[in-house]
């Protein structure tokens, strides 16, 4: 993040550390597995539908064999909804916002892996029901794939497949008496633009 | 970092993933809310009722009188509390005709509406009641339900205005579906409640009954 944040404030001295710094911006969608499996009688699960999500980063070289590290975040906004005996009840709006660091290499001509830790934030529009103590904070850890081929001078097209994983529950639950952590996977898919180091 | 070393961090990651479910706790302390009643050809029917969820938000139109435009929505909050997945919920609605429970001040009148009526809130300052209207084969509930909290003469008497919250967040939970009373004093659904808001077992209550089949169906308006 500092050198990143180097990268862009300084004008004088940082010219080829600027230069080397990739920038990229993507749109896509996310989708994830359940948050909660509860059973009063039968069972009830809650899960964010299919979700439309925003992803800024950027990157610096680490190394001389084409590593780098790098900082993505990304913000997704959808539905989510509770099942039980096949009906469905919706639930309301629930933002998710992720900032993870990472590090990324090649693995063949136009296509890089990625890893990263972080964190994962929801941001529930009403707090109720499960949210009913607010939003909730959870570590994430995450890995992916990126494709990149030349689009324009300075510009590539970008695109990404991003899995990630993180441990569920919410203030309420905890106090409502429920144990552990429910884990809830994540995949993505996403295409934009990406600065151009070339 | 080799190639196997970044296939076994994935593997790893994803094998997390599979791990085990959040656990969810036991619900067992809750009281028994079916109202039971003479079945038509002999015995006894138990009535179970929660509002569908096709019939959600529940539409509520509160007179003008008593504090109920203030306790009606605080009622409604405490009880939403209840539930966390979206079971129940409802609206104030300015249309009494179009209500599906209709919450008055004053007495419950002496000619019923209803087949049945729970009259709680038995306390000097004020008392409550539910009447609910529900079919002689017992399978169907004719709306609106109609609640009555009564301020007692003087509108100066001690804890009045307590009184009057506490006697209209019990009565939402009649029309809620807890048909019956609690044998806890501790518990708001007590005949004669002393306490200010539905505690651990009223809250258990109302959700374990949102997800057990219902045997009475709300019909109208």
């Amino acid at each position: 993040m500092t050198s990143l944040l180097l990268a862009a404030m300084l004008p004088a001295g940082a010219g080829r550390l600027h230069a080397q710094t990739e920038y990229y911006a993507r749109v896509g969608a996310v989708g994830a597995t359940r948050l909660v499996r509860d059973v009063i009688v039968d069972e009830i699960t809650v899960r964010q539908s299919i979700a439309p999500m925003l992803a800024l980063g950027g990157s610096l070289p680490i190394g001389p064999r084409g590593y780098r590290a790098g900082l993505e975040t990304t913000l997704a906004s959808g539905k989510f909804h509770s099942s039980e005996g096949g009906g469905d009840i919706d639930l309301g709006t629930l933002r998710t916002g992720t900032l993870l660091i990472g590090v990324e290499g090649p693995l063949a001509t136009g296509l890089r892996w990625r890893a990263g830790v972080g964190g994962l934030h929801y941001w529930p529009a009403d707090k109720e029901g499960i949210f009913r103590s607010g939003g909730a904070s959870r570590f994430l850890a995450g890995a992916g794939v990126d494709y990149r081929r030349p689009a324009f001078s300075t510009w590539d097209l970008m695109t990404s497949l991003r899995f990630d994983f993180h441990r569920f529950t919410t203030g309420e639950l905890e106090r409502r008496g429920f144990a552990q952590t429910q884990g809830v996977s994540r995949l993505s898919l996403s295409v934009g633009l990406s600065r151009s180091t070339r | 970092m080799s190639s196997r070393t970044r296939w076994t961090a994935l593997g790893l990651v994803v094998a997390a993933g599979a791990c085990n479910d959040i656990a969810p706790p036991i619900r067992s302390d809750f009281y028994e809310w079916r109202r039971v009643e003479p079945a038509q050809g002999g015995g006894e029917d138990s009535l179970s009722f929660h509002w569908p969820a096709n019939r959600l938000p529940v539409r509520v139109w509160v007179e003008d009188d008593a504090s109920l435009p203030e306790n009606v929505p605080q009622a409604i909050a405490a009880w939403r509390a209840a539930f966390l997945y979206g079971e129940f919920d409802a609206r104030v609605v300015s249309d009494s005709s179009a209500a599906d429970v209709i919450v008055r001040a004053g007495p419950a009148p002496a000619t019923e509406f209803s087949r049945v009526r729970l009259p709680s809130a038995l306390a000097p300052q004020c008392t409550g009641a539910t009447d609910i209207n529900v079919t002689d084969d017992h399978t169907r509930l004719l709306l609106p339900i109609r609640i009555y909290v009564d301020p007692h003469s003087d509108p100066n008497a001690p804890n009045l205005a307590e009184c009057l919250a506490l006697t209209t967040t019990h009565e939402m939970g009649h029309a809620l579906g807890i048909w019956r009373h609690s044998d806890d004093p501790a518990d708001l659904m007590f005949m004669d409640p002393q306490v200010p808001g539905p505690d651990e077992r009223d809250l258990a209550t109302a959700e374990v009954l949102y997800h057990l089949p219902a045997n009475v169906q709300p019909v109208g308006p």
